[in-house]
């Protein structure tokens, strides 16, 4: 590969999405590393997809977006135009959840691939079906020369979400933002794609932000992990840190929640989060604080500040001893 | 393939004779004696009489319709009453002239709809403006479109020839008129197909790779975005072909719409069946080639091949 002098990876800083007056982001800070993965965590609505979006520049249009996502000194968050354009593809690329959807019903998988080479490489048009068959074969599909040729409509799930990563690889991006990829695929695919991903990362030194709202995946795909709650980030942390000693009352709901339960539904109820998140208006102080179990007086008055709990391990809760 | 193929013909078959079945009974039920009409208001019995066996209408409604589709099945729609030409021939001589002010006004409508549904569907600040064109021009029945026209360009600015007949610009006010009038349809459904098309994942898709506007537009909204609007002028089309009755009527044009009139006003039942019956084929035969086209296109209607 070539020879890059300062290798940064993706460096999220004070990051606030908008929908008119829905303040779904509000400051997330977070960095990866070139061939690293960092798992974005956190039940629906917590703003988990609004910071994907946001990073991949793909929010619909009349969402504002304040702060920095940079790679390599190239700021996402404020790029117009045809930086933007430029930047589309080769400084970061999305893999979105539902491929069917996302991929052209009526043109050929093969294509798909080949219009990022053809318009990003120069290729011809044999060199870019050429170059599409290597990626397809890259992302292991069994049979590249025949998948070319199908529709998203004749292909499987798990295939389809192959073919999503193909195209996402196509322009060889710095930074992979994947939007629950696999969440709806049987396990035996997902865990298939997901070493695949993986794999890919490392070889590509590419920084991917894997977006999730399943336990079990992070422990199989992340080296550090960021949980959000109501548009914050609440604690981030080494994904074993997480896993093992988690400070934030939430994570620990969460890391607690079972894991075998996607394999056999458990018969004794296990011990559920009381309450639903914040959607839209979130309460004020703490936003985990109506649902917490060891809320104090003062968490539904103050924001809990990011405080370090170990290197490299930080959480924003009034428990913690934070300074405010 | 071949099944599909057999079973749509079929189908179709089936369709067309339904339609002479129905045109027939109609053609017994509605008041009107062609015996008459041919013989004239002061005409003996026995004269009637003598026309009525000339032309088979003494036999029973089955014997003649039995007759009608044994003869249809040699390409043999019956002679004209009035003109006492072959019916197919009477027919075959005004279809060029129905085809081509078909195709004139079926490329003006997808034109001027397609275009002004594509700009409003482009267009990030909604307003009211297609709506207002489409409102306007829904409202305005043909006929006075088509005098409005005639009025205008053909009389006030002189800019057409208004004498009837076809050839030179003389197809221009005709076609015009189709156009205008289905213009509102298509610019509907073109725009909401773009919007549905433009918000679809698969653009978001395109966009994330880096293309062009124009790139994403042309190979990923437009073509999935006309699709309906394929759909609407196959049908359209096939109705336009089988003679567009008013504006023919206004504009003098030679079609099959101005023989269905004559045919109507003179109860010559012969032409007034074929033209019918021709409509009908043409329907079928215009709807089997729209979906056949649009297996080409959409790769998802496409029969499954193993």
């Amino acid at each position: 590969m070539t020879a890059v002098a300062v290798e940064e990876g993706l460096a999220v800083q004070d990051l606030h999405v908008r929908y008119g007056d829905v303040h779904a982001v509000r400051g997330v800070s977070f960095s990866v590393a070139p061939g690293e993965t960092l798992a974005l965590v956190g039940e629906s609505g917590c703003g988990k997809s609004s910071t994907a979006l946001a990073i991949a520049r793909l929010l619909p249009a009349g969402a504002g977006i304040e702060g920095r996502a940079e790679v390599e000194g190239f700021d996402l968050a404020t790029a117009r135009g045809r930086q933007l354009r430029e930047a589309r593809g080769r400084i970061v690329a999305y893999m979105p959840q539902d491929a069917m959807a996302a991929l052209n019903p009526v043109q050929s998988a093969g294509r798909q691939i080949a219009e990022v080479l053809s318009f990003r490489r120069d290729a011809s048009r044999s060199e870019a079906a050429a170059g599409a068959v290597r990626l397809l074969d890259e992302v292991g599909i069994q049979d590249p020369n025949t998948v070319a040729h199908r529709y998203a409509h004749q292909l499987s799930g798990g295939m389809r979400q192959r073919v999503m990563l193909a195209i996402a690889l196509a322009g060889r991006p710095r930074v992979l933002i994947a939007d629950e990829p696999t969440t709806a695929l049987d396990v035996t695919v997902q865990a298939g794609i997901l070493a695949l991903v993986r794999a890919l990362v490392i070889e590509d030194r590419m920084a991917l932000v894997w977006i999730t709202h399943d336990i079990g995946v992070v422990a199989e795909v992340a080296d550090s992990v960021a949980v959000m709650y109501g548009g914050r980030i609440v604690e981030q942390g080494p994904v074993q840190t997480i896993f093992e000693q988690p400070s934030h009352p939430y994570t620990r709901a969460l890391v607690s929640s079972p894991r075998q339960s996607r394999f056999a539904a458990p018969k004794a109820p296990f011990d559920a989060i009381p309450g639903s998140p914040p959607v839209g208006a979130f309460p004020g102080g703490c936003p985990f604080h109506p649902r917490c179990p060891v809320a104090l007086p003062r968490c539904s008055s103050a924001m809990p500040e990011t405080t370090t709990v170990a290197p490299l391990h930080t959480a924003a809760c009034h428990q913690l001893g934070g300074s405010s | 393939m071949a099944r599909y193929l057999g079973t749509r013909l079929g189908l179709g078959v089936l369709t067309v004779f339904c339609v002479v079945l129905l045109t027939f009974v109609l053609m017994f039920v509605v008041p009107g004696d062609p015996a008459r009409t041919i013989a004239g208001p002061r005409a003996t019995p026995q004269v009637l009489a003598l026309v009525r066996s000339n032309l088979h209408l003494n036999q029973s409604v089955v014997a003649q319709l039995g007759n009608y589709v044994v003869g249809m099945l040699h390409g043999d729609l019956g002679v004209s009453y009035v003109q006492d030409q072959p019916v197919t021939s009477l027919i075959m001589g005004r279809l060029p002239a129905t085809i081509e002010l078909g195709l004139a006004g079926l490329f003006l409508e997808l034109v001027l709809g397609g275009t002004l549904g594509v700009w409003d569907g482009l267009r990030t600040r909604r307003s009211r403006a297609l709506a207002v064109v489409n409102v306007g021009f829904l409202s305005v029945p043909t006929f006075s479109l088509a005098f409005l026209l005639l009025l205008l360009f053909g009389y006030e600015l002189n800019l057409f020839p208004i004498d009837g007949g076809t050839g030179g610009t003389r197809i221009v006010l005709p076609a015009l008129t189709l156009g205008l009038f289905g213009m509102p349809y298509y610019a509907n459904v073109v725009r909401d197909a773009m919007q549905e098309t433009l918000a679809a994942p698969y653009t978001r898709t395109a966009v994330a790779k880096g293309l062009p506007r124009s790139q994403v537009l042309r190979r990923h909204v437009l073509r999935n975005a006309l699709s309906p609007a394929l759909t609407m002028a196959g049908l359209d089309f096939a109705i336009l072909l089988s003679g567009v009755v008013f504006v023919e009527t206004v504009f003098g044009w030679p079609g099959i719409g101005q023989l269905q009139t004559q045919a109507f006003y003179n109860v010559d039942r012969p032409v007034l069946m074929g033209t019918v019956v021709v409509a009908a084929i043409l329907v079928v035969v215009a709807t089997l080639a729209i979906d056949l086209l649009r297996m080409l296109i959409d790769p998802r209607t496409r029969l499954a091949t193993r």
